[in-house]
């Protein structure tokens, strides 16, 4: 049969944001991609070069609108590293419980945007009913429901308000009760293990070369998480393990991504809890923060969707000289003719949905 | 293999200067252009940096540098007793009149993107990369805007 390329995007249900993908498909068969960026294209790198420091935590809060405040926290981690400014022990548990809130939020808002791309409208709705309970936890402390604006170089904008842990208890209760709903829904669904099971396949050493991170590697087999391999925070002091996952022996399908996402869900349900245990009182800012900074610096960070890492250049003035923005959906996304090659057409949306787009971060 | 053994191999290779430790876990160092791609080779070969994780272009002016972010994330490289992964920042000094080096994405597939983006925003040319186009702006935009000289023009366009 002759070949011919089809257009899925910008406006596809498939590509969660604004993003083109060509394939070129013979019959049913997908032979060649082409990934397409640049619909939502800000130049926020731009952008931060004319702003100061603490100005761009609002750029980087809307680089990623699902999972923003982990955005922010990798650009002030390599701001505080610029400018060696110490964090207060407190902050740094209130930013540990806040990132992992914000984790939550996002693997269900992924969870939930992942089950229409397999044609299971009602998964969206239970998987978007629980990310409003977390929504309403990040509300709480930080004021707004989507760009929280709360990490601030030095610590952050203000303590948890009273009552917090408490609510936050109640709410983590629920959810895990929850998440034993979701294995019966979806799980032990003979529909959804035939659409996920075998598809979308790459080993981990693929991956690590082609340049994907996060959940994705992990559902690969390999133990690598940046939140014990480049430590920041508190994390070392906190009790958890790394989730992985894997299809078969060091390679992941689409259901192995979910699952290790899932596991993932659980494991910051555990770091959550074991933070408030752990939280002593005390200040929640730096006593003395710069305005201005010279040298270079970076940090990488787990983000929800893999390794961010934030580039900072300094020229001794109160703005960033240079400031670069690592996106682990960058990458992913320019791999995806290596694991689209050979499958159906049909198999596009519930490949490219399973490991997690976020065009505003990738299109920075 | 230990990061301090491989501290002490790159000393030894060729082209290889100021080797300062940022972090624990993290080796700086600066690199001459012209045996880029032998050392890329053999770090992904020999040492295990399996993973590129960011290739920046600044722009200091008058020249260009560039600043290559790679890790290893399989665990063969082990710091000290930690858990931690080991990372290297490599910098490679540009001139301004000839910014091209030789491209690494046939050594990590995941440079590809990286190497486009640094030469739709800075204008750096990568030798031998397989698809060099502008990724993030469209076609036919005037200019590489993070170059501190640009200088942004509002064009009339026809419809």
């Amino acid at each position: 049969m002759a070949e011919m390329w089809i257009s899925m995007g910008p406006q596809h249900p498939m590509t969660h944001g604004l993003w083109t993908l060509k394939v070129k498909v013979d019959g049913e068969t997908i032979v060649d991609a082409d990934p397409e960026l640049g619909y939502l294209h800000r130049s926020v790198e731009k952008m931060g070069e004319r702003r100061k420091y603490f100005m761009n935590t609002t750029l980087t809060d809307r680089l990623c609108y699902a999972s923003s405040t982990t955005w922010t926290h990798s650009y002030v981690l390599a701001v505080e590293e610029l400018m060696e400014v110490e964090v207060p022990t407190r902050a740094q548990y209130i930013r540990t419980i806040m990132l992992e809130l914000q984790r939550l939020a996002s693997h269900l808002m992924w969870a939930g945007a992942y089950m229409p791309d397999l044609g299971h409208i009602t998964g969206a709705l239970y998987f978007w009913r629980d990310r409003e309970l977390f929504l309403n936890l990040l509300e709480l402390p930080s004021g707004s429901r989507l760009l929280y604006n709360y990490m601030r170089i030095g610590g952050v904008k203000r303590d948890l308000p009273d009552g917090f842990e408490q609510k936050t208890e109640r709410i983590l209760k629920l959810f895990e009760q929850r998440l034993d709903e979701y294995a019966d829904l979806f799980e032990n669904s003979k529909i959804f293990r035939m659409r996920t099971e075998d598809v979308g396949k790459f080993t981990g050493t693929q991956a690590m070369n082609m340049g994907i991170t996060g959940p994705n590697l992990r559902g690969c087999g390999v133990k690598h998480d940046l939140r014990v391999e480049d430590t920041y925070e508190i994390y070392e002091e906190i009790d958890w393990d790394i989730c992985t996952r894997e299809a078969g022996p060091g390679y992941s399908d689409c259901f192995s991504r979910y699952m290790v996402r899932i596991d993932e869900m659980k494991e910051s349900v555990r770091i959550i809890r074991d933070c408030f245990k752990k939280m002593p009182q005390g200040p929640t800012m730096s006593s003395r923060v710069p305005v201005r900074a010279s040298g270079e610096a970076f940090r990488r960070t787990e983000d929800s969707r893999g390794e961010a890492l934030m580039y900072l250049v300094g020229d001794g003035s109160d703005r960033p000289y240079r400031w670069k923005i690592k996106s682990p959906m960058f990458t992913t996304i320019s791999a995806c003719p290596h694991y689209l090659k050979g499958y159906k057409l049909a198999d596009i949306p519930a490949i490219m949905g399973s490991i997690d787009i976020c065009i505003g971060e990738t299109d920075k | 293999m230990n990061f301090k053994d491989l501290q002490k191999e790159l000393k030894a290779i060729k082209g290889v200067s100021n080797l300062s430790l940022i972090r624990q876990n993290v080796i700086k160092i600066d690199l001459e252009k012209s045996v880029s791609k032998a050392f890329f080779t053999k770090l992904k070969e020999d040492f295990y940096f399996e993973h590129c994780s960011l290739i920046t272009a600044v722009d200091n002016q008058p020249d260009f540098e560039l600043v290559y972010h790679l890790s290893c994330l399989s665990g063969e490289l082990t710091v000290d007793d930690t858990k931690m992964s080991a990372m290297i920042e490599v910098h490679i000094h540009l001139k301004r009149d000839s910014p091209s080096i030789d491209s690494v994405s046939d050594l990590w597939f995941g440079a590809n993107w990286h190497e486009r983006e640094a030469f739709d925003l800075m204008g750096i040319y990568f030798v031998g990369h397989p698809d060099l186009r502008r990724v993030l702006l469209p076609e036919g935009f005037a200019g590489h805007p993070l170059r501190k000289d640009y200088v942004y023009e509002i064009h009339e366009e026809e419809w």
